[in-house]
């Protein structure tokens, strides 16, 4: 069953300048100082029921605009939109609140501005607060509030609607991490009891978990639609190369030891895969002999955190270098990290000293391999053990009694 | 059978193992889920668009009740004198006009103490005027709602007007002391006073969804409320009473149902009169033509609200 259907929808805005002086008043009357901006343009696709759809994309990219669409706040200037069931909005979690009430009757009205019933919230007034956990400021006017726990209450509200279709719009950059957590596991409540979702977020690693399929919007246009490690590393090659690709620094001859090049390669095969081997070449230069010599090669996650790091430090301690080029060759029998764009650090170390740090200098694209749920592959090995024989098991169930 | 390598079937293993979980109690019964269907389209100037904008509205009426009363409450929640503020404008209104009226200017009253006459008169004006002139600076007062949530537009011009109407019932208590005070007999004819409320309360809605609407594209509505609103009432015979202004403008007044609708209130409620029934029809039906035109406008440019506002 198909829950959202968008077809052909493409939306404009009409700029105006703001410079409303009476003499560009005066022109105006003569010719339009108007421009037109298309935000969205022939945006087709569906959403199954039960489906939970991300949507990446630059700032600009219509995401905003295709949420604003979906949820009626503004209308499409062509195409049609087609929702079946009840949608909620988690966009903005506490707009509709009103500083002078309390906050249990912000629940009130901000629960009637997102179509709940007086009898509905009654009935979920207690659950709300308690999932806010501000029991102690309910009869407080929210105007008191701190801004953690205006945003608390708001997603509360919000988190208690019963819809067919959620949209969410970066509502889990709110809160303690204890708030995220739950409001982390509220999703998936909704997404295990087969709600639909709609997910806009520039968290790529919370589009990874949510989602199991992704779009990828540029210009307001759809780029790419498919599962979210693709759209995702799509979503970067195209940051990357508004940035250009980046490459290691020229060399400085002054520094004792200095990284060169970098370079990624799978022994047995064209690309490299998740759980299969990768060889990681680190070119180098040394202008004398260096003892304790660590080199570093950091993989960081889209969203910028450190993910894993290759180093030649054992024992805490690095290795002596003569002078003159090198390579240091870093073998992984079995490369664990997901499918994705990891962009690489790269940095060399003499008695702990930082003697050369290249950020950002290089990318690592690791293609599909062997599956893996989550973010890492395990290799592991199985065996049954302490059950009943494969033979006995085969045998007809007469025989088992 | 084993070391084998062997990696998880992707998707299938997990959703299935956390079905096993069960879903969180609150949301369980999936097979009630609404199949209604919901179709968007560019927004159009159409009978279907007030059909629908109608049905909506009336899934929403909750939210309407609680906009109004936090209206209310929110208005008196940090003053000291609180809900007498609701009479208090009435009162001191009165208070000048009677002055002004029984000792500078005389205006003919055909024995009905001036108080009571023009008491009688504001009441509904100023539920009028009041509910004009928040609405139209209601809608755009908080941007931020319109361009976050999605709830019917119209709820909250709606929502001063019944807010309005609440504080014409306060205020009422007033004009029910003063009519006792001055020994003003009750008629069974007040009981017209009923259908004119509602005449100026359909007229005060069209009023409103049309200004306001209005005013999220050119803010000159609510520039120009503030006079317009003076104009209107020396235009309408609050302070002074139909039957004397001269004959040959009487007619003009016919066009304006809410001087039919004041003038008529007073009538049947201080004077005991049976109200003008031809009149009473023709504001009546300029008030439906406009409040149907006005709805239509306000839905056809609702959704453009968030993105001009």
């Amino acid at each position: 069953m198909i829950d959202l259907q968008l077809d052909g929808v493409s939306k404009k805005y009409i700029i105006q300048r703001s410079d409303s002086s009476p003499k560009r008043w005066y022109r105006r009357s003569f010719r339009t100082s108007k421009s037109e901006m298309w935000a969205l343009s022939d945006i087709t696709f569906e959403v199954k029921r039960g489906e939970a759809l991300g949507i990446v994309g630059h700032n600009g990219a219509g995401k905003t605009t295709l949420l604003k669409l979906l949820s009626s706040i503004t209308a499409p200037t062509e195409g049609e939109i087609r929702i079946r069931g009840r949608l909620a909005a988690l966009i903005e979690v506490s707009s509709g609140f009103h500083p002078e009430l309390t906050g249990r009757e912000n629940v009130y009205l901000h629960g009637a501005m997102l179509g709940m019933r007086r009898s509905e919230i009654n009935r979920k007034m207690d659950s709300i607060i308690d999932f806010s956990g501000i029991e102690n400021y309910i009869d407080v006017p929210v105007k008191r509030y701190s801004s953690g726990m205006f945003v608390r209450l708001g997603f509360s509200v919000a988190a208690h609607l019963d819809p067919d279709i959620v949209l969410l719009d970066e509502v889990l950059a709110v809160g303690d991490v204890s708030f995220q957590a739950k409001c982390l596991d509220r999703i998936s409540e909704l997404k295990r009891s087969g709600r639909t979702i709609v997910f806009v977020s520039h968290d790529l690693a919370s589009v990874y978990r949510i989602c199991e399929r992704a779009i990828l919007l540029d210009r307001g246009r759809i780029l790419m639609d498919g599962n979210p490690r693709s759209v995702v590393a799509q979503y970067q090659k195209m940051a990357l190369a508004e940035h250009g690709v980046p490459t290691l620094l020229p060399a400085n001859t002054n520094r004792p030891v200095q990284c060169m090049n970098i370079s990624f390669a799978s022994p047995d095969s064209e690309t490299v895969r998740t759980g299969y081997p990768m060889t990681a070449r680190l070119g180098y230069r040394a202008s004398t002999r260096l003892r304790d010599v660590v080199f570093r090669v950091t993989l960081f996650w889209p969203s910028g955190y450190v993910c894993a790091q290759l180093t030649n430090e054992t024992a805490g301690s690095g290795m002596t270098l003569e002078p003159g080029s090198g390579t240091i060759e870093f073998q992984c029998p079995v490369l664990p990290i997901v499918p994705g764009l990891y962009r690489i650090d790269v940095s060399a170390e003499v008695n702990g000293r930082e003697l050369d740090l290249q950020r950002r200098c290089a990318t690592l694209t690791v293609e599909a391999g062997k599956p893996v749920v989550g973010d890492f592959f395990i290799e592991n090995t199985w065996s049954i053990q302490d059950a009943p024989s494969v033979e006995r098991r085969a045998s007809p169930p007469a025989g088992l009694t | 059978m084993g070391n084998r390598v062997s990696g998880a079937s992707e998707p299938l293993l997990t959703s299935a193992t956390q079905s096993a979980l069960g879903p969180a109690p609150a949301l369980v019964n999936q097979e009630e889920r609404s199949t209604h269907l919901r179709i968007i389209r560019p927004p159009a100037f159409s009978l279907g668009t007030i059909l629908r904008g109608l049905k909506t509205l009336a899934h929403y009426s909750d939210l309407l009740y609680t906009l109004s009363m936090f209206r209310l409450n929110v208005r008196y929640k940090q003053s000291f004198l609180g809900w007498a503020w609701a009479a208090i404008q009435p009162v001191a209104l009165m208070t000048i006009y009677t002055f002004i009226f029984s000792n500078v200017a005389k205006v003919r009253t055909d024995g009905i103490p001036y108080p009571i006459f023009v008491f009688s008169a504001l009441l509904p004006w100023i539920f009028f005027a009041g509910s004009i002139s928040n609405s139209v600076q209601g809608l755009v007062a908080h941007p931020s709602l319109l361009t976050k949530m999605y709830f019917p537009r119209e709820i909250i011009p709606l929502s001063y007007l019944v807010a309005g109407w609440i504080d014409f019932l306060i205020a009422s208590v007033i004009l029910g002391g003063l009519m006792l005070h001055y020994h003003i007999p009750l008629t069974w004819n007040l009981l017209y006073g009923i259908p004119i409320l509602v005449l100026l309360a359909a007229f005060a809605a069209a009023m409103a969804l049309l200004f306001s609407a209005v005013q999220v594209r050119f803010r000159d509505v609510g520039l120009a409320m503030p006079f317009v609103l003076q104009v209107w009432m020396f235009a309408t015979p609050v302070v002074y009473s139909l039957q004397s202004v001269p004959a040959r403008y009487r007619s003009l007044f016919v066009l304006d149902p809410i001087a039919t609708a004041i003038d008529s209130f007073r009538g049947a409620v201080v004077y005991g009169r049976k109200p003008d029934v031809y009149l009473l029809g023709i504001a009546a039906a300029i008030t439906v033509v406009l409040l149907i035109a006005a709805y239509a406008y306000f839905k056809a440019s609702e959704s453009a609200m968030a993105d001009i506002i």
